[in-house]
């Protein structure tokens, strides 16, 4: 891997140069609040190197909050047809968790029915990650997801001050991408710099007090946990937590009508398994009508069942659930209150 | 980039739906309807018993329905359904003639090959005997290759019993033991009364050469579980079929996901030793 290094200017300059190309995407702050935003770049100044979260992940640009699958047009002889909407995009400014989210979508829109939808966007999709300074809601180093060694093309890591950036070019794609972009061979110095910035990264104030590897086998213990009620009880079912993260890809699928009646489209909108009609039957049976159960069943998705299927967690330690959760429930502190609480009874019954 | 995202060949019809025409509607009780359907491009769907598709009726949406019937190398099938949702109540005021949609069959249905040689014993309550007809007709095509059959079949009331000509004409074919019961006494019944599991006691099996497939409401299953197993039936020769709802099919919108299991990749069809230790299964 060859580090080379670019300026601020260069960044913009490579911005201004994607902007003119096509569709560039990147992390603004919203204007009223110091929250930011994913959103379409116009001026390559709008572009926010140094934030510490956006309010929605990058997945909405894969996986959109709403889309039609198929359109079907009625009539004597109804047709449907597929829809799969792809268009080519460049997602610059994704931070390491990120990546991680869209990695394990990938995984599960491509296993056994590799679904178009998701797909033929990523396909379409180049990426530009960038490094990021972690707030106090992080735990990607609890996570193993502080840095990321795929799934992007070009990957930049701030220098001291911000005003330069190592530049890693991954892919042949990021090589285009950078083609009139004036940079430079990263000085041994300056490469150095990246392992400290990994260091100063991995210091972060709320930690799992397990290897991430280990969860999947704690879980095989926290089933009857009262943990679960003790934490569910003060959550509202609003489903924010599903809503705001990465790696969560429910979804409710419905049909939209058009006005003339005579068309539509079956589209696909985000759900949440903390919603408390999710897993409910027509014949009213519902399946997970506790919060507890439903909390249990959310940590034991992202924990347990899709890390050990897809050999990756479905949690990228964004914190972006924590940040926006109206009562504060934080999967450290759950995840620390089950491997304490698991450990007094093992000690307790000997 | 994204090359390295998936080598695969993505399915861009994954979710769309084929047509098929309603051929035939019979009132089966209040609450349900038998609809005969046919592929309108003359492709069947090569269904195993106790599989289901997705039906959609468009403007309306789609829903997850038990095959009804088995695989008959036509491009017709029959799907049952129940009045008890969107989907469902726009079946109901479909006619002969009408167009719906259809993906599917999804799912691990009952796996013949392994009832083979093995007495068959199906305990069914109320709606559980949709997919369990799809299962019965394909013992009765081979008769033969198994051994005891009986069927214990309960419903609330006797106005509520599916298929009742065809279960008579099971029980008088001579090789199938059918038991009915309605769940309290009722004037138009003089046949058994009490829940399905107050069948069992009277019921007399082998219990290492029985396959018992039990299918109905959430509340029936541990109880008839637990009569199984007094009769000595072991739990991985205990075969159910779960009801989720499914949104997708194919394992991507997490509705129907049990534990670590998607019941429409990995079920509707599993043994009792796969769900024993899941919460939220049964």
């Amino acid at each position: 891997m060859t580090l080379q290094v670019i300026s601020v200017d260069g960044i913009r300059a490579l911005l201004s140069n994607l902007i003119r190309e096509g569709r560039v995407v990147a992390p603004h702050e919203r204007p009223g609040d110091d929250q930011y935003v994913f959103d379409d770049l116009k001026d390559p100044d709008d572009a926010v190197l140094r934030y510490n979260s956006t309010i929605l992940p990058a997945k909405k640009y894969a996986f959109p909050p709403k889309e039609s699958l198929v359109h079907y047009e009625l009539g004597d002889e109804p047709t449907a047809t597929p829809v799969v909407q792809a268009e080519p995009l460049t997602l610059f400014g994704v931070h390491p968790c990120d990546i991680h989210g869209l990695l394990a979508l990938d995984a599960a829109f491509a296993d056994q029915h590799p679904e178009a939808n998701y797909l033929e966007k990523r396909a379409n999709m180049r990426v530009i990650g960038i490094d990021c300074e972690p707030d106090e809601y992080c735990f990607c180093a609890s996570m193993g997801t502080a840095s990321v060694e795929t799934g992007y093309d070009l990957f930049l890591t701030p220098l001291y001050g911000w005003d330069e950036f190592l530049l890693e070019v991954a892919t042949e794609a990021g090589e285009q991408m950078l083609e009139g972009i004036d940079t430079r061979d990263a000085t041994g110095p300056q490469v150095g710099y990246l392992k400290m910035h990994l260091n100063r990264k991995m210091q972060q104030e709320r930690e799992i007090h397990s290897d991430v590897s280990n969860l999947p086998l704690l879980f095989t213990g926290f089933a009857d946990s009262p943990v679960w009620e003790k934490h569910a009880e003060k959550c509202y079912g609003c489903g924010t937590c599903n809503l705001t993260c990465p790696t969560c890809f429910c979804f409710d699928v419905l049909d939209e009508m058009d006005l003339s009646l005579g068309s539509g489209d079956r589209v696909r909108e985000w759900d949440g398994c903390m919603l408390e009609g999710f897993a409910r039957v027509a014949g009213g049976e519902n399946f997970r009508e506790e919060r507890a159960e439903r909390l249990r069943h959310r940590f034991y998705r992202k924990y347990a069942y899709l890390y050990t299927k897809y050999g990756m967690p479905y949690c990228c330690g964004c914190g972006r659930c924590v940040r926006q959760c109206l009562v504060n429930i934080d999967p450290v502190e759950v995840i620390n209150d089950l491997i304490a609480t698991h450990r007094e009874g093992v000690t307790a019954s000997g | 980039m994204a090359s390295h995202v998936c080598e695969c060949e993505v399915e861009r019809d994954l979710y769309v739906p084929r047509m098929a025409t309603i051929t035939k509607i019979d009132e089966l009780t209040q609450m349900e309807k038998l609809f005969r359907l046919e592929m309108n491009d003359g492709v069947g769907l090569a269904q195993q018993p106790g599989q289901f598709v997705q039906v959609c009726c468009f403007g309306i949406g789609e829903a997850p329905i038990s095959m009804a019937s088995m695989d008959d190398s036509t491009a017709g099938f029959d799907l049952c359904v129940r009045n008890v949702g969107n989907v469902t109540a726009a079946l109901h005021t479909a006619s002969e003639g009408s167009i719906v949609g259809i993906r599917g069959p999804y799912g691990r249905g009952f796996d013949t090959e392994d009832l083979k040689g093995n007495d068959i014993l199906i305990v069914a309550g109320g709606i559980g005997m949709v997919p369990l007809r799809s299962l019965i007709q394909a013992l009765l095509t081979d008769r033969q290759a198994y051994g005891a059959v009986s069927i214990l079949y309960g419903f609330k009331t006797p106005a509520e019993m599916l298929f009742a000509e065809e279960v008579g004409r099971w029980s008088e074919l001579g090789d199938v033991d059918v038991h009915l019961t309605v769940d309290r006494p009722h004037p138009d019944w003089d046949g058994h009364v009490g829940v399905v599991t107050t069948l069992f006691p009277e019921l007399s099996i082998k219990p290492n050469q029985t396959k018992a497939i039990i299918v109905g409401p959430p509340i029936m299953y541990q109880f008839v579980i637990t009569e199984a197993r007094l009769k000595g039936i072991a739990d991985e020769d205990m075969i159910l079929s779960l009801e989720r709802h499914m949104k997708c099919g194919v394992g991507k919108c997490g509705h129907c996901q049990i534990n670590s299991k998607y019941v429409c990749l990995d079920g509707p069809v599993f043994t009792y030793s796969e769900l024993k230790y899941m919460w939220e299964a049964i």
